[in-house]
């Protein structure tokens, strides 16, 4: 019991340094709060390109939603949580090697998944509020009106998704370790998750292929869940299974995710590479 | 500005710049896909809406009802803007991470031959990248460019590079500077990302449209679409619009770059992080 207060402390230690470092460059804090809007705006001014204006009578024949904004911008709000995993945690080794101290966060008496553990503690709090800033301003702006029953089931599969993710997240944190250019990884493996997630666009609208390949993501069934509650989207897949197959989901990418990282930690000190750029 | 000029200077940098991207091979595949990658979502998204690949409403507003190629084009050639605001942003930034920024600004070399240097390398590498994902749209997507069209593409792509860098050398510069660069190096993307015609024509909004005339990316844009896809457009317009455009804007860039880099000097700052 006193060793998991000792890492919920240790947790806690690095997401506040983290709020710290954050709040030391105040423009750069700002412009996350921002951010969102720049890749969201583009995927609303294509729609409006395409439309001629907001609603779209095909989106509406599949999926019973034909509000062009309110569709996309579910889809996307529930995406900024695929940055706490690819960017805020995959990121959290290198950050601390060019700032020179990732050898003095090593040889400290914890296991190092807890470090990442605490970035994406930090990460989840910061992307909330970034969402609900977001969500605020868009739902103003847009006059979007969302229905509130299965708020709780909206957020048991927010909570499910966000789970599976930090799997990945710790996946990302352990290739970093033996590949150094954690950029890379993050961005491709956020394009790919991008692509197959029914972000913009049903499912149905996918390839046969990339459709089974968006059944392995927790971002599909998170979307699509919180889609059909707050939205009334229809479901080509039943609830409790959505509900099931993200608990699987989660089991599986937890565990393969702190294998890799347990994998690449003791590969990375074998070898030698941990103070390589 | 460039007194003397020392072509072998430029040549080292060029080489050694390739040299440490060798050292991070999959970064060269990552460059080549990802802006491939990117138009994806919007194809679908396209086909989720109306249900087919052609749209009137985006004819009317970009002078093609396709909207697969359009987006494609953007796509590619949005690889320059990338190159220009994160490499040439990130060129002075990333040798103070390798420890090696206060040995050049100190060695005899003037440091405007670093930047023109690694301005040619980012060029030379971001065309690599455009020629194999034009390829690729030309073999997998059915692309149709003539040998009459390279030219003309050529030329423009030139105008394009010399604006797009005039722009990345500020911002290197900026980056010696505020030292924490990605928030600034952000901002220059998403104007240029928001309000060019890269993904959307951007007179689908009075505010992108008016704001998309100041942006070298846009007259690019229209022309090489133009080329591509055998559009209407005004060729000497964009020509001499993409002229102007260059010769305020590149010696804009080493001005910024040459009172910033004696600033730093001055107050002592260069090696703050």
């Amino acid at each position: 019991m006193s060793k998991i207060a000792h890492y919920l402390r240790a947790i806690n230690a690095e997401n506040m340094k983290e709020w710290r470092i954050e709040w030391k460059y105040k423009p750069d804090f700002i412009r996350q709060f921002l951010e969102p809007f720049v890749y969201l705006f583009p995927y609303f001014l294509y729609g409006y390109a395409l439309l001629g204006g907001r609603y779209s009578s095909h989106l509406k024949s599949i999926t019973g939603v034909d509000d062009m904004v309110a569709y996309t911008f579910i889809g996307y709000l529930i995406m900024g949580f695929l940055n706490t995993a690819c960017w805020a945690m995959g990121s959290s080794l290198r950050k601390e090697q060019w700032y020179g101290t990732l050898e003095a966060i090593f040889v400290a008496p914890v296991p190092r998944w807890v470090y990442v553990a605490g970035m994406a503690l930090h990460s989840t709090c910061h992307q909330g509020l970034i969402m609900v800033f977001q969500a605020f301003l868009i739902t103003t702006v847009f006059a979007l009106v969302f229905k509130t029953t299965g708020i709780f089931l909206v957020l048991l599969i927010v909570v499910l998704m966000l789970m599976g993710l930090y799997g990945l997240g710790i996946m990302v944190a352990g290739f970093t370790i033996g590949m150094k250019q954690w950029w890379v990884i993050s961005e491709a493996l956020s394009t790919l998750i991008t692509v197959v997630t029914p972000i913009a666009y049903p499912l149905a609208v996918l390839p046969i292929f990339l459709q089974k390949a968006a059944l392995f993501l927790p971002t599909t069934y998170g979307i699509i869940g919180v889609r059909h509650f707050l939205l009334g989207e229809k479901l080509a897949i039943s609830l409790p299974l959505i509900i099931f197959r993200l608990i699987v989901i989660l089991v599986v990418w937890l565990t393969v995710g702190f294998a890799l990282f347990i994998f690449m930690d003791r590969y990375g000190r074998k070898k030698g590479i941990l103070s390589l750029y | 500005m460039l007194k003397g000029l020392r072509i072998d200077v430029l040549i080292e940098e060029v080489r050694k710049s390739f040299l440490i991207l060798l050292a991070y091979p999959i970064e060269i595949a990552f460059w080549i896909i990802s802006p491939l990658l990117w138009v994806i979502p919007l194809v679908f998204q396209g086909r989720a809406l109306i249900g087919g690949l052609t749209s009137s409403s985006f004819g009317k507003l970009a002078g093609t009802t396709e909207f697969i190629p359009y987006v494609l084009i953007g796509a590619i050639v949005s690889t320059y803007m990338f190159s220009a605001v994160w490499s040439m942003g990130n060129a002075f930034r990333d040798e103070t991470y390798y420890g090696t920024l206060e040995h050049i600004l100190s060695s005899p070399t003037p440091a405007v031959y670093i930047l023109v240097g690694k301005g040619i390398y980012n060029s030379i590498l971001s065309t690599l990248f455009v020629v194999v994902q034009l390829l690729i749209c030309v073999f997998i997507f059915g692309l149709d460019i003539t040998l009459a069209k390279i030219l003309p593409i050529m030329a423009f792509l030139l105008l394009l590079i010399v604006g797009l860098y005039g722009i990345g050398f500020a911002a290197a510069a900026l980056t010696m500077l505020i030292k924490e660069s990605y928030g600034l190096l952000h901002l220059f993307e998403y104007i240029l990302f928001l309000f060019s015609p890269i993904r959307y024509p951007v007179e689908v909004n009075p505010i992108t449209r008016a704001i998309s005339i100041f942006i070298p990316l846009t007259y690019a844009l229209i022309a090489l679409r133009g080329l591509l896809l055998g559009l209407k457009f005004d060729f000497w317009k964009n020509s001499i619009i993409l002229l102007i455009i260059d010769a305020v804007i590149i010696p804009l860039g080493l001005f910024i770059f040459y009172k910033i880099e004696k600033r730093t000097k001055k107050t002592g700052t260069l090696a703050h992080y």
